[in-house]
């Protein structure tokens, strides 16, 4: 398993998309499977830069291991900040009112679309959020 | 900013292609070019030939000059969106919110 740990920041997401692509770059994943990822790695990222440690600074850790029979990737995301279990919320409405109202829990729909299992945990004062993606 | 935004104009519409990326990262500064241009036209379309990503803080800079070109009565129209970006759009709903050609 793999490691990187950033400060909690948006100006840090090209670090983190760039430490997951290269642990995938010798695997042959398809375009479309990529494009998923990035946005999973984002979405969860950038929860975690915008609201974790509000009004304060902290860092995340994101873990990488690839396995396999069948081929897949877990992805672990860490933070110390406040506990937050995003899947403990209904599933963003995306109907067309709704949309026009507002929209907030989308990017946690699409991390729960795009990948093959997503997970919470809250264990020694730290969010964990598993994301597994078949490759 | 790792997107390139080319305006071109048609009457009272406007035509935007959008080459590369769009992410957390850029999303408030592309909110604020869409919120330019919904000002000045009736109608905007967004050729997504080139455009390789988006993410859920993209949409929110889409959302909101669909909005902007609703309340006047103007529309928001995409074209040549690839597959990825558009199961993005199917996912969340925003294919019930722009017309796609």
């Amino acid at each position: 398993m793999d490691s990187i740990t950033v400060p909690a920041k948006i100006e840090e997401l090209d670090r983190v998309n760039d430490f997951v692509m290269e642990k995938l770059a010798s695997l042959g994943c398809g375009e479309g499977t990529l494009f998923q990822l990035r946005l999973a790695v984002e979405e969860i990222f950038v929860n975690i830069a915008s609201y974790a440690y509000k009004p304060g600074e902290g860092e995340a850790e994101v873990d990488c291991e690839v396995l396999k029979d069948p081929l897949r990737v877990v992805l672990r995301f860490l933070d110390g900040g406040v506990p937050f279990d995003p899947l403990a919320r209904e599933d963003a409405d995306t109907s067309r009112e709704a949309l026009m109202e507002r929209v907030g829990g989308l990017g946690i729909l699409l991390v729960k679309k795009l990948t093959d299992d997503v997970q919470y945990s809250y264990e020694d004062g730290k969010n964990i959020l598993t994301i597994m993606k078949k490759l | 900013m790792n997107l390139e935004v080319n305006l071109i104009k048609h009457g009272s519409d406007a035509e935007l292609k959008l080459k590369g990326y769009i992410d957390a990262s850029n999303a408030g500064d592309v909110e604020k070019i869409l919120s330019d241009v919904a000002a000045k036209f009736d109608g905007i379309l967004l050729d997504m030939a080139k455009l390789e990503y988006v993410s859920s803080a993209g949409l929110r800079a889409f959302k909101h000059a669909y909005m902007d070109l609703h309340r006047k009565g103007g529309s928001l129209t995409a074209k040549n969106v690839s597959k990825s970006v558009m199961e993005v759009f199917e996912l969340t709903g925003f294919t019930r919110l722009f017309k796609f050609v």
